[in-house]
């Protein structure tokens, strides 16, 4: 076990320094001059020039690659656009995701569980069949749509909630007050409705697996009622798998925050990359995408180990 | 040789069907095949109709976009006409032969055609796909057809689902969308599948090291979130349908992963051992053995692919970094759409309907097709 956590953690090293050279060379051919950006409308010529010194873009590139690395680890480098460390920047937006996805996250197993659970105990019933189209269909909507529904439904027509923003925040979150929570149903709702569906079908796939297993048969000929048989030994057994799985969403919900929060107005990460982008803030896009394919492997490494501490049979080695 | 299939009669039947498609199959009373025949016929003579009624029916003469779908309805009657034809003729030999061996697609054809989750999806793409085709014969007017007088009209008898904010039927625009939708979608799944396909098969076959250096690539790319990273890779290249479709094709590395693992499975298969032992060189085992096996998986995922890309261009030309603006698109509409939510609802609505029925029905042929190709449930 160790040394498998070991390799693994090694190769993640290699995936995430394989990453800061993708983004580098990615960022090193945007057209545009950071300098300039920088400098702002009004600068002269002359002080673009010095800012182009200063920030170093006639160093050769090996230097640009280790001073931008160096400078996110030890949180001195600069946002281009925002005048503060880049890592001071994203922790500002970090809570508003997190929140974001963390109610997503919950939404979606309060409803895909139960979705998913009936739909394989009434496999081919018509509740499996309205279930299953209706899981498809949540794959098949674009998150920026059902938010924008949601916005002119219960913002714009029925004036429930409001319509974009976060509202009113303690300590930063906006869970905490009332006028934070109304803010947050409409970004949450619309960004698990993909998370619903995903996790509704792996409910339903997983539930259906372990049925066909030997040990339900045995449970069923001990006598014991079909409820039990269905909740204590198919159901805790069929959850281990769809549980673990939400670590492996972590992709999903970032791609699906970029969406929803700029359709909402809401102020996290995910709006934040997008802003970074369209201002080009190399800075701020480097760190965050850096950030959030390390987020990514490193749930991906929780869940591996994770699996192995739920269910004894997996070793690895 | 019974008395229907006599020479004579059967020269009538085929003569009947090239008076008319399906009128053999009738003849002979397989009527389902024949009244599909039917069916496809009326549909294509509907949109002649159109074709004429609008005055859009050009041949080598007029504006392009009108060429392609002229040529391509003339060619789908042609098709439909032999097809009818040869499928006659062959459904009328089978019938002579008595065989009761099914091969593997015999077989998966038969199950596909009584799932109707499948039915339906292959429906949905098939309209579709037709739209797309004769987008011009079915629009109004063109996408880009301004009426600076009525902008944001509500639906009316004229435009059936409105105009936006530049006077544009949002009708004619969604018919028009489908063609870049599809287009862009399907191109840059092709792309995927030849990339990741080629990744997946080196990977799988050859494990070891190259399978490591291609695990590790596929791994860095899927760290970033897929739209992510397009974002940025579009933002830097600028935005535009070639853009689009290079860095979909090449970026979304997705089925690399199903397709290693497919043929890290088959590659176990006593055929293929079999293949080594005789002597056959590597890329023929590639070719001819592994690559037929796992084609059933290659389906399912070339369909999923189709939808996913669907939505990540939707997505992008939401965000302003797709498409770009005066061209129709399903995601630039919305982005439209957004600024005029509190006055304009039918802006919004129809081309996000589109984006899920599309979608929806690659989705649903995808778990068909998962189902009905599946070799252990005979």
């Amino acid at each position: 076990m160790f040394g498998y956590m070991v390799r693994r953690v090694l190769q993640m090293a290699v995936v995430l320094f394989g990453l800061t050279l993708l983004l580098f060379v990615l960022l090193k051919t945007m057209p545009g001059d950071p300098a300039r950006i920088m400098a702002g409308l009004g600068a002269t010529p002359e002080s673009i020039e010095v800012l182009r010194h200063r920030l170093g873009l006639y160093d050769p590139l090996y230097v640009q690659y280790w001073r931008l690395i160096s400078g996110l680890v030890n949180g001195q480098l600069q946002a281009m656009t925002y005048h503060k460390p880049v890592w001071t920047v994203i922790m500002e937006r970090l809570p508003a995701t997190v929140e974001l996805g963390v109610a997503a996250v919950i939404l979606a197993l309060f409803v895909s569980i139960p979705a998913g659970l009936l739909s394989a105990i009434y496999r081919n019933s018509p509740l499996d069949y309205v279930v299953t189209t209706a899981a498809l269909m949540g794959i098949s909507i674009p998150v920026f749509w059902f938010a924008l529904m949601l916005m002119m439904v219960f913002g714009v027509i029925l004036h429930v909630l409001p319509v974009s923003g976060r509202g009113e925040t303690l300590f930063g979150w906006s869970f905490l007050t009332v006028d934070g929570l109304r803010h947050l149903i409409i970004p949450s709702v619309a960004l698990s409705s993909v998370l619903m569906a995903l996790n509704a079908r792996l409910t339903r796939a997983s539930m259906l697996e372990v049925m066909r297993q030997e040990y339900i048969d045995t449970a069923r000929a001990k006598g014991l009622r079909e409820r039990v048989v269905l909740i204590k030994h198919a159901f805790r057994n069929a959850l281990a798998p769809v549980v673990t799985n939400i670590g492996l969403q972590v992709g999903a919900i970032f791609a699906g925050a970029v969406l929803t929060e700029t359709t909402t107005a809401w102020p996290g990460i995910g709006r934040l990359i997008y802003d970074s982008i369209l201002r080009r803030d190399q800075s701020v896009v480097f760190g965050l995408a850096l950030f959030m394919g390390a987020c990514y492997m490193i749930s991906y490494l929780v869940v591996d180990l994770l699996y192995a501490y739920i269910d004894p049979r997996i070793t690895y080695d | 040789m019974t008395k229907n299939n006599d020479r004579n009669a059967v020269v009538r039947d085929c003569l009947l069907s090239l008076l008319l498609p399906g009128l053999g199959h009738i003849v002979r009373g397989w009527w389902r095949k024949g009244l599909l025949f039917w069916l496809f016929l009326a549909a294509m003579g509907g949109t002649l109709y159109l074709a004429v009624l609008r005055g859009r029916l050009a041949w080598l003469a007029g504006p392009s976009e009108y060429w392609f779908s002229t040529t391509m309805l003339f060619l789908f009657f042609a098709i439909l006409w032999l097809w009818a034809f040869f499928d006659l003729r062959r459904s009328i030999r089978a019938s002579d032969e008595k065989s009761f061996v099914q091969g593997y697609w015999q077989i998966v054809s038969r199950r596909f055609s009584k799932d109707p989750k499948g039915l339906v999806g292959l429906g949905i793409i098939a309209i579709v796909c037709y739209v797309a085709i004769f987008a011009p014969f079915f629009a109004h007017g063109n996408a880009l057809k301004m009426d600076l007088v009525n902008f944001l009209a509500p639906p009316s008898a004229q435009h059936p689902l409105g105009l936006d904010n530049f006077g544009r039927d949002v009708l004619d625009r969604i018919i028009f969308g489908t063609r870049v939708a599809l287009g862009i979608g399907g191109v840059a799944t092709l792309l995927n599948m030849f990339f990741g396909g080629f990744l997946g098969l080196i990977g799988g076959y050859f494990r070891g090291v190259p399978d490591a250096v291609i695990m590790r690539i596929l791994e860095i790319v899927n760290s970033i979130p897929f739209l992510v990273l397009v974002l940025l890779i579009v933002s830097l290249w600028g935005a535009g349908i070639t853009t689009l479709i290079v860095v979909l094709g090449i970026f979304g590395l997705q089925p690399a992963r199903i397709i290693r693992s497919e043929v890290l499975s088959v590659r176990e298969e006593d055929y293929i051992l079999a293949a080594r032992a005789v002597g056959a060189p590597t890329l023929r085992i590639i070719l001819r053995h592994v690559l037929p096996n796992a084609i059933a998986s290659l389906l399912v995922v070339t369909t999923m692919t189709i939808g996913v890309n669907i939505i990540v261009v939707a997505g992008l030309s939401f965000l302003g970094f797709g498409v770009r603006p005066p061209m129709p698109s399903w995601g630039a509409m919305l982005q439209e759409a957004q600024e005029f939510m509190r006055s304009a609802w039918w802006m919004a609505v129809y081309p996000g309907l589109c984006i899920i029925i599309t979608v929806f029905g690659f989705n649903i042929l995808g778990d068909s097709l998962r189902d009905v190709l599946d070799p252990r449930l005979k």
